[in-house]
């Protein structure tokens, strides 16, 4: 697979740790009537087959934690942005 | 007081042998050198202040290393002089440590330096892609690297100190074939 770095271009996948899903969004709040939110967020996991959108982080580049969109059954990347912009799109979304 | 000097030695200092290697008929393809002593200085640029850290850092021999960070280099600088320079000029705006010891440049010159290179790296060289000055972060032979263009037909590739002695011998064997130098 082949990821378009948003920092360094184009590099293979060798250069990448996954770290896992990016949809889960961490509750803002210890309250105990917020632990179910936190059980989901912490443990539990989709395991889509289709698009997914991944936390990764160059570790053999720029050292930037990105987010890529692949599609786990043809193994066809879409794209990756900064996990910053990521968030900020997904708080503007909120 | 009198103040504390002592001499750096290049961690490859007994690897890097001076001499004609590799295939030897015809010019050598690419000339090895240890870049050394070098003052190596890292710079990361504080939340919303990359560019104004890349105007302050006008005149100096800033290398890209990354999303708003730099690696500044210097010759034949006092130990630690780059770094005391640059955290005054930048105060308030990057993070400033001195890398001095921590890694080492290895220079390539020559018309097969690219070639070298090319084996380890996915990395597009092609000059249209990788201008003289620009820089890469990537991994050759499992070591992480900063690669430089520096000009037409040479190459600064950093790693760290501790990598630099089997980095040494990957690279001089990927020469092998083209013959090589090491000034």
């Amino acid at each position: 697979m082949l990821i378009p770095c948003p920092h360094c271009g184009t590099r293979p996948v060798e250069e990448f740790t996954f770290l896992g899903d990016a949809a889960p969004t961490r509750p803002t709040t210890n309250d105990p009537s917020s632990m179910e939110a936190w059980y989901e967020y912490v443990y539990l996991r989709n395991n889509p087959r289709g698009p997914i959108e991944e936390y990764a982080h160059h570790s053999g580049g720029c050292r930037s934690w990105l987010v890529v969109s692949r599609n786990t059954e043809t193994h066809e990347v879409f794209g990756a942005v900064t996990a910053r912009d990521f968030s900020k799109a997904k708080e503007a979304k909120a | 007081m009198t103040e504390r000097t002592f001499n750096r030695v290049s961690p490859l200092q007994d690897v890097a042998l001076q001499g004609r290697f590799g295939a030897d008929k015809g010019a050598v393809g690419v000339s090895f050198t240890v870049r050394h002593p070098m003052s190596i200085v890292t710079v990361i640029a504080r939340a919303g202040q990359g560019a104004a850290t890349a105007a302050a850092l006008k005149g100096h021999d800033a290398q890209w290393a990354g999303s708003d960070q730099w690696f500044v280099l210097a010759e034949n600088r006092g130990e630690g002089a780059l770094y005391r320079e640059l955290k005054a000029k930048l105060g308030g705006l990057a993070s400033v440590s001195d890398q001095s010891h921590g890694r080492v440049i290895i220079r390539l010159v020559g018309p097969r330096a690219r070639a070298v290179l090319a084996k380890g790296t996915p990395v597009d060289l092609h000059p249209d892609a990788f201008p003289v000055g620009k820089s890469a972060l990537t991994q050759m032979a499992h070591v992480g690297v900063h690669l430089t263009r520096v000009g037409a037909d040479s190459y600064d590739v950093s790693v760290f100190r501790g990598f630099s002695e089997s980095f040494w011998e990957w690279i001089t064997e990927q020469a092998e074939e083209f013959g090589y130098q090491v000034i």
